[in-house]
């Protein structure tokens, strides 16, 4: 296997080199391959959600409206997926709504990942009381239901802005991880190369940061992955609710005045896309997530491969 | 394997046999009952967005208990479908007033409970008497009520501590309730430590009507069942030109919770009638189908945006009329009302003929975005504000991205909040507050549109009054002008006080006590056009929109629907509702 590794990438610390040679298996993976395709058309998306309001201020998501069309229409060459009950460009918004899917799922799933990371690490390595108290908290907050919590929250406190959202589903969502992640430092703990570390005179710190996190990266970046894809339902399905943040035009927020407005089964044109595009953004991130997996753990890889 | 074999033939062949006839019965027994409540199908159903949460008339707030309460309890005096003037409805007559209007004689109808007890003067008073002395909701409007007298079993006399305008149109709203019933009820509620809140905790399941409907069944979760009341006592009596039913055989209220299910109840039959409002969404689909028709209504109601008058920036009324011009209410009404409502210019809405001001200004009317930029540039130039940089450069065009807006005092305006309902309460008004902020925002006005929980709304603006300017409206708007004195009043400047936007107006305070005393019509109009025309002046309130209601209706079953202001779900309609002959 370190034949394949070339002399540049020979001289990089272990845990890039790893990186490197995993993503090459990601790309051979059919799975992967696909999910990656996916996501990088949905990346396109949101990075191309700032040109239409820049081709004209109709084509604002939020409050671009048609001078003519003053209700729901069709597809057109004016609007490519037609206009929503007040005339704003449903393009438009779909771009914008990838744009917010994207900040929403990363931004959640990598703060939940961090968070459980440190606890993850801090539990596995200091044991005792510590890893009690971290442990016993990871598990009452693993058997919240975070919608519902989240719901309440909002019903309780009004309107919910995008970024407290994002902090909630972040807060609900890192005990998961921190299981994994402390399972994982166990293992890591009895290593010699640790106990190496520690006879050279290496600070508990310096242990956790230099030699268990960079080993439990790769599990991490896993699991922020499947992050992704529950932050990204879970907005949607609190914006359909109508709890969502009201000033940023997100898929489920669109699905919500498909819905409110009655249109739920008259404008097909505006009720798929937004439909059609979080199914096939959470699929995206779940089929990397799993090559990922498959990736990571070698029992789960094909014969033959390396 | 031979043993598993068997166990699986077993199950297959031999269970059936004995178990599944067992199992079955019920289940068909279960199929027909609900095949009974399907036979209940010469009844009238009617589709509620919820189920009602009491019948308790203390506790009522919600639509849907409001709905069927409607037909069991009823008021002295009823307004006419076309002209909406009050037409004598428990009572026999029009009131009878002293010339001082402190004296008010009201003779009963010959009419009894549902239980053939009659209904007395003793019933009015004994519901006066529970008002003033529980202090229900709305007990303030009987505060100068000194006392009721019943000389006779059918007269009742108030006696009033000043005269007041809105004694017969606000006052004697009120539903009549037995009192041989209630009073039971009261005593145990008096015997609490919390009387009112007893009162309120009454569940009240089987109410005794005086109206055409009285309660049958009340199934929890599935239907509530009216059936024709035998001693109604409109029966076959011609009132303000109807004869009167019910000629129908009952009412079946159903709950949907989502209207999308409502619709295809309607659409497949199931349904008569839908009492929520519907959506523009679903009105071309309705339309479409045979045999429903959507009735429009006018509603009185004021949707509106309300300033705080009390602080920085909206203390400047230049602030709120050049707001008041920016505002593009043809806009919201054409798209976000989908043109099913009206553009409104006072407090009062333009249906409500007599006492509309129709003379008022109307600001901001048909002009496009350019104009209406150049006339809130003018109203705020000449109050002194500056720009650093003017939305207008030096030929007069109008720029993109003006720079922010300054005081006439040289300190840039501070960013101020517009508070709405959530979109899921009302898109309408959510989406409008976006809507607005950007129009202010073409002219440096620092707006932020903030959608906010209902309850949390009201709370930051009547009880905190801590807010900038906020969305709002009044689904169900009395046709008395009196509630502008509630809003207005400067007295109503308080904690949980009507006046939310802290307006203070000497001229105003005076002009609406003596509307609320006038008891001459055409003088009251006066001072009522004359209040109206210090509010359009003033924009405290700045009234945005009224909507138009739209229910829909199956005509192939039942005909004879009333429609007057707030929809087909009045009391006219459910005594003159009609079997279509032939119906399925």
């Amino acid at each position: 296997m370190k034949d394949n590794i070339t002399s540049s990438t020979r001289n990089l610390p272990y845990w890039s080199q790893a990186l490197l040679e995993n993503w090459g298996r990601l790309r051979r993976n059919p799975t992967g391959r696909l999910g990656l395709i996916l996501l990088l058309a949905f990346a396109l998306m949101a990075a191309g959600s700032f040109i239409p309001p820049l081709v004209s201020p109709i084509y604002n998501p939020m409050h671009g409206v048609d001078p003519v069309i003053s209700h729901t229409s069709g597809p057109s060459l004016k609007h490519w997926l037609g206009t929503d009950f007040i005339g704003r460009d449903i393009f438009s918004q779909l771009l914008a709504g990838a744009r917010v899917a994207f900040m929403v799922g990363i931004t959640a799933a990598f703060m939940s990942v961090v968070l459980g990371v440190a606890v993850g690490i801090l539990a596995g390595y200091a044991g005792g009381w510590i890893d009690t108290i971290l442990m016993r908290t990871a598990d009452m907050i693993m058997v919240m239901p975070t919608l519902l919590v989240v719901l309440m929250a909002a019903a309780l406190f009004g309107q919910l802005s995008i970024w407290t959202i994002v902090a909630m589903i972040a807060l609900f969502r890192w005990p998961g991880v921190s299981r994994v992640i402390r399972a994982q430092t166990l293992s890591l703990k009895q290593r010699p190369f640790i106990e190496a570390a520690r006879i050279a005179g290496a600070s508990h710190v310096r242990i956790m940061t230099r030699h268990l996190l960079p080993n439990v990266l790769p599990l991490a970046l896993l699991y922020m992955t499947f992050r992704v894809t529950s932050a990204i339902i879970i907005e949607a399905a609190l914006a359909f609710l109508g709890f969502g943040d009201p000033t940023t035009v997100s898929w489920g927020m669109m699905l919500q005045w498909v819905w409110k407005t009655g249109h739920m089964f008259q404008a097909p044109y505006w009720l798929l896309p937004p439909g059609i595009c979080i199914s096939l953004l959470t699929l995206s991130f779940y089929m990397l997530a799993r090559a990922m997996d498959e990736i990571l753990d070698p029992r789960l890889r094909r014969q033959g491969e390396s | 394997m031979d043993g598993r074999a068997k166990i699986i033939r077993t199950m297959f062949l031999k269970w059936p046999l004995k178990k599944v006839v067992l199992l079955l019965v019920p289940a068909i027994a279960a199929v027909l009952s609900t095949g009974c409540h399907d036979n209940k199908s010469n009844l009238l159903r009617i589709g509620l967005a919820s189920e009602p949460k009491t019948l308790n008339v203390w506790l009522a707030s919600d639509a849907s208990s409001r709905a069927v309460l409607r037909l069991i309890y009823h008021p002295l005096y009823v307004r006419d479908p076309k002209t909406l003037d009050f037409v004598p409805w428990l009572a026999e007559s029009r009131p009878l007033y002293d010339p001082a209007g402190k004296t008010y004689t009201i003779g009963l109808r010959q009419a009894r409970w549902s239980d053939g007890h009659p209904l007395t003067s003793a019933d009015v008073a004994f519901t006066v008497k529970l008002i003033k002395e529980f202090k229900t909701p709305g007990w303030s409007r009987w505060k100068y009520v000194s006392k009721v007298e019943t000389p006779d079993q059918r007269t009742v006399v108030f006696h009033l501590k000043k005269n007041f305008a809105t004694f017969l149109s606000r006052t004697l709203q009120i539903v009549i309730l037995p009192a041989h019933k209630w009073r039971a009820v009261a005593r145990a509620a008096r015997r609490t430590q919390k009387p009112l809140a007893t009162l309120m905790r009454y569940k009240n399941e089987n109410p005794l009507s005086s109206g055409p409907f009285v309660m049958k069944q009340w199934r929890k979760g599935a239907y509530i069942h009216l059936a024709p009341n035998p001693y109604f006592f409109g029966r076959h009596k011609i009132i303000a030109g109807h004869r009167m039913g019910p000629l129908i055989k009952g009412v079946l209220f159903k709950f949907y919770g989502t209207t999308d299910v409502a619709m295809l109840a309607l659409r497949k039959g199931e349904l008569d009638m839908y009492w929520q409002h519907i959506q523009p969404g679903y009105m071309d689909i309705l339309e479409n189908t045979p045999h429903v028709k959507i009735i429009n209504s006018p509603k009185s109601a004021l949707y509106f945006m309300g300033f705080n008058t009390r602080r920085p920036p909206f203390d400047d009324v230049a602030l709120r009329r050049a707001v008041e011009v920016l505002v593009d209410k043809h806009f919201i009404v054409e798209r976000l009302l989908q043109g099913q409502g009206s553009e409104m210019w006072s407090i009062i809405p333009e249906g409500n003929r007599r006492w509309y001001n129709p003379h008022l200004p109307r600001p901001g009317e048909g002009l496009n975005r350019e104009q209406r930029i150049r006339k809130a540039y003018q109203i705020l130039s000449a109050a002194g504000y500056r720009w650093q940089k003017p939305p207008l450069d030096a030929d007069g065009k109008i720029i993109a991205r003006p720079g922010d807006l300054l005081t006439p005092g040289g300190d840039p305006l501070k960013p101020f909040t517009i508070l709405t309902p959530p979109a899921d309460y009302d898109p309408a008004r959510a989406i409008s507050g976006t809507m607005i902020q950007e129009w202010l925002r073409e002219i440096g006005m620092p707006a932020k549109a903030r959608p906010m929980e209902f309850g949390a709304l009201i709370q930051q603006v009547k009880v905190r009054r801590n807010f900038d300017a906020f969305i709002l409206g009044y689904g169900r708007l009395p046709l008395d002008p009196d509630y502008m004195r509630s809003l207005f009043h400067s007295r109503n400047d308080r904690p949980r006080g009507w006046n939310m936007s802290g307006y203070h107006n000497p001229e105003f305070d005076r002009l609406a006590t003596a509307a609320q005393r006038e008891m001459n019509p055409r003088k009251r109009r006066k001072l009522v056009f004359a209040m109206q025309s210090i509010i359009a002046a003033d924009v405290p309130y700045l009234p945005l929109y009224l909507p138009t209601l739209n229910q829909a209706v199956r005509t192939d079953r039942f005909s004879g629907w009333v429609s007057m202001l707030d929809g087909i779900g009045n009391r006219w309609s459910f005594c003159l509702l009609r079997e279509v002959e032939g119906a399925p």
